[in-house]
């Protein structure tokens, strides 16, 4: 089937403040994010007074000194004042040192953030990596494996390795501060405090929208992920069970379980045989499938009807996708989607 | 040419003025190829030849002179050009032309050689960065024997209806551009290895 | 055989030396590519007015997102740039022709060529995907495995061949050309705007050239230059391309801000205010613009110190560039300000450039860049720059210079239309995608989900560019008008200050009869406008009878360079060897009967008398 869209038409729930616009860029709520506000406030203060230091003149020039009539003596012919112009090339010079100068403090407490941590300091390692269309996050102290659903501890110091498996990315969640892409075959770093958790969050914690924001190809309006920050216990009941074994229940997730075995080659889910292959998977973590909020890399809500539609014809999904199109009957995606949806939820 | 054209503010013939600006972005052609290949010098995969095993810098340094010399014999050219020296004029022109024709036959000769020793165009970024450059420049040196082969060759069927000595120069300033090039590519990418 | 082609029909346009003629055909190629780039853009808007748009997929929304990004540069707006550095400059510096007639008809069929191929893509059905910049390593043959990258590479390597041949010899007719008495202070601000642009093009495009080289023998012969597998750098190709694609910027924008200046001082009957530092402020720009270039690379991971570097440099950009907007209003402080077509643009290209910089200025700071950087903010950026700037600004220098090019008077009524059409569509469009880009919508996405608030800019946006693109109709029956009844054009419509409103509209083929001689700036000018001898009082007053071009008797006797086959067959050559990309078994005898084709016409070009 194809689909008449690409995203759900019911809005997901963000966190407060964010429902209407989950990636409006004019809030920071982390350390690194509320920097960078401090110099885009005072560069929008200073920008806002430049436009109308021309916009008062030339507003004033074109009503006064319209042309009344023809055949007009000439107006007084002035060719040029450097008093004039040299005010006008110094004052631009000091409204741009007043901005150079925490642009620059911003600039380096980012990079000596970076270095301390480089130099051994505490902080949760992620390892962030991009693929054609969707998110990977490997806590590396830890050993856990988890796709398009960031999930942080609130007010920790993360320290962020971005890269890419394929082509170019660009990890961005406008809530924790800017965008910084993920390079094939180059680590960049970032170094931030998680926020703290807000006071109306819900059981699962508080939900940050993020996105790809460089062209990576076909779907990459379709690179969506959520950051998902945790109470510290929350965090750590989290990585205790993820790479727990699924809990295989019903008779239908038993059937299921035998059909994944055709996904094991691009999909993992921990505790099973799939984790056990010694190659470069593809596709996304599913370990803990059944607690993410959403499907396709962000795009749709995670429900078991986009699961069966997913698995039907990811294609019709996702354009470009290398999940392909299985032989599978209807029954089959019915228990695949099953098993996939219901055995992987962790109890947290 | 036009009426207004027999006298320029610069007192430069066009032609030469654009040769001079062409060589100002070529030099930044050239730069960019360099610095590329500066980038990638060390890109060496494990297994395959580097710079040191596959140069030969006796035989590039003979296609060094090479290029050197006939770089003298185009002044030498231009300079009987100027002095309607008929002989001299269609001497050193061919000389120049011979003097590139070795020059690509040397190229012609280490390409093979270092094909023969497994280092080709894809052998690593080193091998690809070094061909890209000196193959850049092997073009440059082909379209500028053609071109003073094709001088030499009006010469030899205009008899005494002269080039006028702006063309000579012309195609003489886009010659020693090309060998000054090769001088940087030869200390560049030869020498350099051996310090 | 070139004395015998004729002056008239089609062969005469195919075969035509002059630097008018060229012109002409600059500035049709460059309109003809706008209708691709603009319906391009009007079918991107559709499919985003809503959300969750199925209008176009996302194979057909990335091929228009690049496409139309290379088309309105690389074939819109340089050509139209190029349109009128070949009509104006001989007729501003009092030159007969350019310095080499031939090489500008060659550079014209090469352009011309060039963005044909490009624009093959559509009919061979693999359209490029990867966004103008095309940046690696989404452009090599694992993510791209079809011909599409090869048809984008190819096509800008032949134009960008077009570029370097014009730039040379405009920058050539420029320092060698002018007429007796024009020192280098003395020449009009457009043509220092041109000057300034030619050392732009001449300088960066060979690294866009070698980097599409590298490019090309990545996907065509396996090397890795941009493979991080083998130890290559993606990042590599955007430091090349921007080397060369800032300055491709300022390479679009300069002579627009020559025109404007050029315009401004007309219609407000006093000479440009500072010209002096005009020229400094165009030379410190282009300067500038090459030290700059990683500010398009801020979210990279360039390390502290470079991005501390490039942040610094091009806040500095903003310094010459302020001091411009100000000499305008300068300018037009005291003066009698005649609001004809010409001026509505150029005033609003004061305008809409200043809105245009102001963001820049913005994400000159990285850490700001680090939000704005991808998202709608820096299309609304550079659409105020490119769009609201200079074509604005161009399309001032259209209404301005329309009659010298054609010796007919466009309609002010229409343009009028046009103008506000243009002003009010534009400003719809591009100014809401300020506030999506705060709302972080990212760019180059082919759709976008009905949960991000992203509706209602989005629909604003799109209306405005329905209204743009009936401005765009409103131009096009505004010339169809002009050619079929518009008013014949004087020698000297708007009270000009340069040479070629000494000239008749249009100019002969000859250009000038009498070798003009210059004083000063403006001397065209000065020759109207005398003193009042008795007072002395410096008063200036408009003498009865301005020292016109006079008519030569007897055309004929003046020599003007023949026309020639040879650079079309040439152009063709060149083509036919690019072209040899796209045949992986034939491709070498393809190569091979092109370069014969170019060997064959250069000869015939060398020994042809011109």
């Amino acid at each position: 089937m194809v689909f008449a869209s690409y995203f759900d038409d019911a809005p997901l729930k963000f966190s407060p403040g964010m429902e209407q616009s989950p990636m409006y860029t004019l809030v920071g709520i982390t350390d690194w994010g509320r920097d960078i506000m401090h110099v885009y406030g005072l560069t929008t203060l200073i920008v806002t007074f430049v436009f109308f230091a021309v916009l008062i003149p030339t507003v004033y020039v074109l009503f006064k000194f319209r042309a009344r009539g023809e055949d007009q003596p000439l107006p007084e012919q002035v060719k040029g004042n450097h008093v004039l112009e040299i005010v006008w090339t110094v004052i631009p010079v000091i409204l741009l040192i007043m901005i150079a100068v925490p642009t620059w403090q911003s600039i380096f407490k980012q990079d000596r953030a970076v270095k301390a941590i480089e130099r051994g300091g505490q902080a949760l390692k992620i390892e962030v990596i991009g693929y054609q269309w969707w998110w990977e996050f490997k806590y590396v102290d830890y050993d856990v494996v988890t796709a398009n659903e960031l999930v942080l501890p609130e007010n920790t110091p993360i320290a962020f390795s971005i890269t890419s498996y394929d082509v170019i990315h660009s990890f961005y969640i406008p809530r924790f501060g800017g965008k910084i892409d993920a390079i094939p075959g180059k680590i960049n770093k970032l170094v931030y405090y998680s926020p703290p958790l807000s006071d109306n969050a819900s059981a699962m914690g508080d939900y940050y929208q993020g996105q790809c924001m460089e062209l990576c190809g076909l779907s990459h309006a379709l690179m969506r992920f959520e950051a998902v920050v945790k109470s510290k216990e929350a965090f750590q009941k989290f990585i205790a069970s993820h790479n727990t074994p699924p809990q295989v229940k019903t008779e239908k997730e038993k059937r299921g379980e035998v059909v994944f075995n055709q996904c094991m080659s691009c999909h993992t889910i921990a505790g099973t045989p799939s984790a056990d292959l010694e190659i470069v998977k593809i596709g996304p973590d599913l370990s803990n499938f059944g607690n993410r909020r959403t499907l396709g890399a962000g795009t749709r809500k995670n429900t078991m009807e986009n699961l069966r539609n997913w698995i039907r014809n990811p294609l019709a999904f996702k354009p470009g996708s290398l999940m392909p199109k299985f032989d599978l009957t209807d029954e089959q995606i019915e228990d695949v989607s099953a098993y996939i949806q219901y055995s992987t939820a962790k109890d947290l | 040419m036009t009426a207004l054209a027999h006298s320029t503010q610069t007192g430069i013939d066009n032609r030469k003025f654009g040769m001079w600006v062409l060589i100002a972005s070529e030099c930044f052609l050239f730069g960019t190829l360099i610095t590329n290949f500066l980038i990638h010098k060390a890109s060496i995969l494990p297994g395959t030849p580097g710079g040191q095993q596959v140069f030969d810098i006796e035989i590039t340094t003979w296609s060094t002179f090479d290029l050197l010399m006939s770089s003298v014999a185009m002044v030498l050219a231009l300079d009987a050009c100027r002095r309607r020296d008929l002989f001299q004029f269609r001497l050193w022109t061919a000389v120049v032309v011979l003097g590139g024709l070795v020059f690509l036959g040397f190229q012609y000769y280490e390409f093979s050689h270092f094909l023969h020793n497994d280092f080709g165009f894809t052998t690593s970024l080193f091998a690809s960065s070094f061909y890209l450059l000196t193959g850049c420049h092997g073009l440059h040196v082909l379209v500028g024997t053609l071109w003073l082969g094709t001088i030499f060759v009006t010469s030899l069927v205009r008899g005494d209806r002269w080039f006028n000595a702006d063309v000579v120069e012309t195609a003489g300033l886009y010659w020693h551009f090309v060998d000054v090039v090769w001088i940087v590519i030869f200390t560049v990418v030869y020498l350099y290895i051996y310090l | 055989m070139a004395t015998y082609l004729p002056k008239t029909g089609v062969i005469s346009w195919l075969t035509t030396v002059d630097h008018k003629r060229i012109g002409i055909l600059y500035a049709a190629s460059a309109f003809f590519f706008l209708a691709f780039g603009g319906i391009e853009a009007l079918l991107m808007r559709t499919q985003l007015l809503l959300p969750n748009m199925t209008f176009l997929s996302a194979e057909v929304y990335n091929g228009l997102v690049t496409m139309h990004g290379t088309t309105m540069i690389f074939l819109f707006l340089m050509p139209l740039i190029a349109a009128f550095f070949n009509f104006l400059i001989p007729l501003m510096i009092g030159a007969a022709d350019v310095a080499y007639p031939r090489m500008n008809a060659l550079s014209f069929w090469v352009f011309l060529f060039g963005g044909l191929l490009l624009n093959y893509s559509f009919i061979a059905g693999q359209v490029p995907q990867v966004g103008w910049f095309a940046y690696a390593n989404l452009t090599s043959k694992v993510f791209t495995p079809d011909h599409s990258v090869d048809f984008w590479i190819l096509g800008i390597q032949v134009v960008g061949l077009a570029s370097l041949i014009s730039s040379i010899n405009f920058f050539v007719t420029i320092v060698n050309m002018r007429c007796k008495g024009m020192s280098l202070l003395k020449m009009p601000i457009f043509i220092w705007a041109s000057l300034v642009t030619q050392i732009l093009l001449f300088l960066s495009l060979p690294v866009i050239t070698v980097a599409l080289i590298m490019i090309a023998t990545d996907r065509t012969f396996g090397t890795g230059f941009f493979d991080p597998g083998v130890g290559g750098s993606v990042v590599m190709w955007q430091h090349l391309f921007w080397i060369f694609g800032h300055p491709e910027v300022y390479i679009l924008i300069l002579p627009a801000m020559g025109m404007v200046s050029e315009i401004i001082p007309v219609f407000s009957r006093k000479p440009l205010f500072g010209y002096p530092v005009m020229v400094y402020s165009v030379s410190a720009i282009g300067f500038l613009g090459f030290a700059v270039w990683a500010h398009h690379m801020f979210t990279t991971g360039l390390g502290a110190w470079a991005t501390a570097f490039f942040s610094f440099a091009t806040m500095l950009i903003a310094v010459p560039t302020g001091v411009k907007i100000f000499n305008w209003i300068g300018t037009m402080w005291g003066g009698q300000i005649r609001f004809t077509t010409a001026n509505l643009f150029a005033i609003s290209f004061v305008c809409m450039f200043t809105i245009g910089g102001l963001s820049g200025i913005m994400h000159a700071s990285p850490p700001i860049d680090y939000h704005q950087h991808d998202t709608y903010f820096v299309v609304a950026h550079f659409h105020y720059v490119l769009y609201g700037g200079a074509v604005m600004g161009i399309f001032g220098g259209v209404y301005y210079w329309f009659p010298k090019f054609f010796g007919r008077m466009l309609s002010e009524c229409l343009g009028k239309w046009q103008f506000w059409l243009y002003m009010i569509g534009f400003n719809m469009t591009f100014f809401p995608m300020h506030f999506l880009g705060l709302q972080g919508m990212p760019r180059r996405n082919f759709t976008y989900a009905p949960d991000q608030g992203w509706e209602l800019w989005n629909v604003v946006s799109s209306l405005g560019a329905y209204i743009t693109a009936m401005g765009g109709l409103v131009f096009l029956v505004n010339v169809i008008y002009a050619f079929w009844k518009g008013k014949r054009a004087p020698a000297d419509p708007w009270d000009g200050r340069t040479l070629e409103w000494s000239l008749t509209s249009p100019p002969p083929e000859y250009n000038f009869a009498v070798a003009p001689e210059v004083s000063q700036v403006d001397d065209w000018w000065y020759k109207k406008y005398k003193p009042v001898s008795s007072s002395g009082s410096g008063q200036l007053e408009k003498v009865e009878d301005p020292p016109y071009q006079p008519d030569v008797e007897d055309p004929s006797s003046i020599h003007l360079p023949n026309q020639s086959f040879w650079p079309i067959v040439l152009a063709m050559g060149i083509t036919v060897i690019a072209s040899a990309f796209f045949f992986p078994v034939s491709g070498l005898y393809v190569a091979g009967t092109g370069i014969l084709i170019t060997l064959i016409a250069s000869y015939g070009w060398s020994y042809e008398t011109p």
